[in-house]
């Protein structure tokens, strides 16, 4: 948090006066507001990209007539609509539960922002154990899946519930081996390190050296973290034609609303920690391109990695449960454990 | 392990009528242990419509605009069998252009349909690109039934002793481009589905229709020539001018769901190969033998029973007359009720519950063709 609480310091010297624990609150309400706003924005943004990218996709248009061009403002004209929905809580639920699943979901996808580096002095809390801490706060959104799965008081939210625990309770596993082949290469679970780590050319970017290990870590990553994000082909937790919309059928208005933020800050969020364990973070592509800002190259490249995610889930179709059982625990973890054997074997010798 | 296993609690889940994986209005019941179902029941009457009841009580040319609501995307092989049972109780003859137009129309349904089903079978594991774009091709046959016909989704166009109009000025040309447009879209949709590695995955193995029962259950249709039974109507008895035309009697072997879909998906080509003999082959000539004046029509008294390969399966009508302005009795065999009911309970036997509504489209189960 230096870096920021100097930045903030030269720009309200007042603040350096205060005690340091107010001054930090200040600024860490002001960062969280900031983070909020960003997500918002980017599901607001995120959404009508992926109605835009699943029309031109589907031989549509997606939307057209809200705010005038290409439908810019039809997501705002759904979230004004969303805000003034019925509060629906079902009568047999159990409500406080039901009342709390939205926010524990959102608290955690929320809080994994907190650790993930846009340049290299904005990351509002440069931890040593940066990764670590992203994998296991994002964790705790399986907890809110299965909260209001079962306060629902519901079948199907009961079992789209199960089945979100069930599958991201195994995906966290290729997820986190497939990172830790990376961090062997670092040799740190400091975000900011990593990202140092692969300063200089495309080449020097995790996924480009020791080559092939880490090129393969990063697919299986990216494979496993569509199953994190419940995306498709993994969407089972919310499969329309299976289970109405698994966990979320009993939701309304906005409640429904910080289910679908979550959704959109969780897919950020796994294609940013892509970007900087992989792709070199905010680092540019080749040297002489460095003044071009670097919150740009993170961002670029974590919306590119958001594009295939949005891309993907128009073209395959939802795996079944024992076949998605079947692609964690006999594909991809076996896999990410053989690489971090290669690759520490390469370390070694 | 056993003894855990065989006290698992069984719970129930009413899929239906209101579920967006389920074909139309109706429910299946299941009890399931874990993600497998033990057990599988259909409830039908949300959409009874007492049709065959409501034509008794109506004159024979008013029963046309009936039987086109007893299948919803394909009415013409229904409004094609009452027209032939009809001819064959009074022993009127079809004008040789009218059967080719009537062929026409039941291969442009039968693609129509089978468009439509490709959107559900998709649909029904989350692939809704295909939905889009199928329906969205589907469009273009629908224009052409609407200038042949004036009307969109139900026809009225198949007429006892013809059909209602003559094919427009250049109508014929207008089909030969949405055939060439179908044709190669087809590509596209084998890359997205009929050649997509989860597709294969899912379909292959799932489904499994019993091929020494299936003749005994009444499998009729795409799924009975899945499970590698060469048997159509089309062929084995032939109608209209199905005899002088060339065409291929798809079968595959593999009794499951991908079988079924490849036959689909490859009398979509035999289907396009038809119309384009059909408009080549067309004579020119009346399109309709008239008969009475409608309000005044009454049919000798008599029976007939035929049957039309419609995208379902066989379709059978069997029409009794007693002379009078009314039928005495029309009664309808179709497809779904064979596929939707008591296969579809016994398909869904151990199947795992994502399956449901993958198995129930893969058999072309049509509440409103159930229920009637």
């Amino acid at each position: 948090m230096e870096p920021i609480l100097q930045f903030f310091y030269n720009l309200v010297p007042g603040l350096a006066d205060l005690p340091l624990w107010i001054a930090a609150t200040i600024v860490g309400a002001i960062v969280v507001v900031a983070m909020f706003t960003y997500i918002a924005l980017f599901a607001l943004i995120g959404i009508w990209l992926e109605r835009k990218i699943s029309g031109h996709m589907q031989d549509r248009l997606g939307p057209m007539e809200v705010g005038g061009w290409h439908g810019w403002a039809q997501t705002i004209a759904d979230t004004v609509k969303l805000l003034l929905k019925e509060d629906i809580v079902p009568d047999k639920a159990d409500k406080p539960l039901f009342r709390f699943a939205p926010i524990l979901v959102f608290a955690a996808a929320l809080s994994a922002f907190a650790a993930i580096p846009w340049s290299r002095s904005f990351i509002p809390a440069n931890l040593n154990v940066g990764l670590l801490y992203i994998l296991s706060i994002s964790s705790l959104v399986v907890i809110g899946i299965l909260m209001g799965g079962w306060a629902s008081n519901n079948k199907w939210s009961l079992y789209g519930g199960m089945r979100a625990v069930a599958q991201i309770v195994s995906y966290e596993i290729p997820v986190s081996l497939s990172l830790i082949v990376a961090v062997l290469i670092a040799g740190t679970l400091d975000m900011q390190q990593i990202v140092l780590n692969q300063s200089g050319s495309i080449l020097s970017w995790n996924v480009f050296r020791f080559f092939p290990f880490p090129f393969i870590a990063f697919f299986i990553y990216f494979i496993a973290s569509l199953a994190e994000v419940n995306r498709t082909p993994f969407d089972l937790p919310e499969a329309e034609s299976e289970l109405v919309a698994g966990f979320q059928t009993e939701y309304s208005g906005m409640r429904w609303s910080f289910f679908m933020l979550a959704e959109y800050a969780d897919m950020f969020v796994v294609a940013a920690i892509a970007t900087t364990v992989f792709l070199g973070g905010w680092q540019a592509p080749f040297e002489f391109l460095t003044f071009i800002p670097a919150a740009f190259w993170f961002l670029g490249k974590a919306l590119l990695i958001v594009f295939v995610q949005m891309w993907l889930r128009w073209t395959l179709p939802r795996l079944r449960v024992d076949q998605l059982m079947y692609t964690a625990w006999k594909v991809l973890t076996p896999f990410s454990f053989a690489l971090i054997v290669f690759v520490s074997l390469w370390k070694i010798l | 392990m056993a003894a855990l296993l065989t006290k698992e609690k069984e719970t129930t889940l009413y899929l239906g009528p209101q579920h967006p994986g389920i074909t139309g209005n109706m429910m299946v019941e299941l009890k399931l242990t874990g993600d497998t179902i033990q057990r599988a029941k259909t409830h039908v009457g949300y959409l009874h419509r007492a049709f065959e009841k409501l034509m008794e009580e109506r004159l024979w040319m008013q029963c046309f605009p009936i039987v086109c609501r007893i299948c919803v995307p394909e009415p013409d092989p229904n409004e094609e069998n009452l027209a032939r049972a009809i001819e064959e109780i009074e022993g009127r003859e079809v004008p040789e252009r009218a059967q080719y137009i009537r062929v026409l129309m039941l291969e442009l349904a039968r693609i129509t349909a089978y468009l439509m089903w490709m959107g559900g079978q998709s649909g029904s594991m989350g692939l809704y690109t295909m939905p889009q774009w199928s329906i969205g091709d589907r469009d273009y046959i629908l224009d052409l039934f609407e200038e042949l016909t004036g009307g969109r989704v139900y026809h009225m166009y198949i007429w006892a002793g013809g059909v209602r109009r003559d094919l427009p000025v250049g109508f014929k040309d207008r089909v030969r481009k949405v055939m060439d447009y179908i044709e190669s879209r087809l590509v596209d949709y084998d890359r997205l589905l009929f050649e997509n590695a989860i597709f294969l995955k899912r379909a292959q193995g799932i489904g499994i229709i019993d091929k020494e029962k299936a003749l005994e259950w009444g499998v009729v249709g795409p799924p009975l020539r899945g499970c590698g039974i060469a048997h159509d109507v089309r062929k084995d008895e032939p109608y209209e001018v199905y005899d002088q035309l060339d065409f291929e009697l798809i079968t595959h072997e593999g009794n499951d769901v991908y079988s079924r879909a490849m036959v689909r998906r490859k009398e979509i080509e035999q289907s396009i190969h038809i119309i384009r003999q059909v408009l080549d082959k067309m004579p020119s000539g009346p399109i309709h033998n008239p008969g009475p004046n409608p309000l005044k029509w009454k049919v000798p008294a008599g029976d007939a029973y035929v049957r039309t390969e419609s995208a379902r399966g066989e379709f059978g009508y069997y029409v009794v007359s007693d002379g009078s302005l009314k039928p005495r009795r029309v009664h309808v065999r179709g497809p779904a009720y064979v596929h939707g009911i008591a296969l579809l309970e016994h398909l869904l036997q151990g199947a795992n519950v994502a399956d449901v509504s993958f198995i129930m489209n893969s058999l072309g189960t049509c509440p409103p063709e159930i229920e009637r």
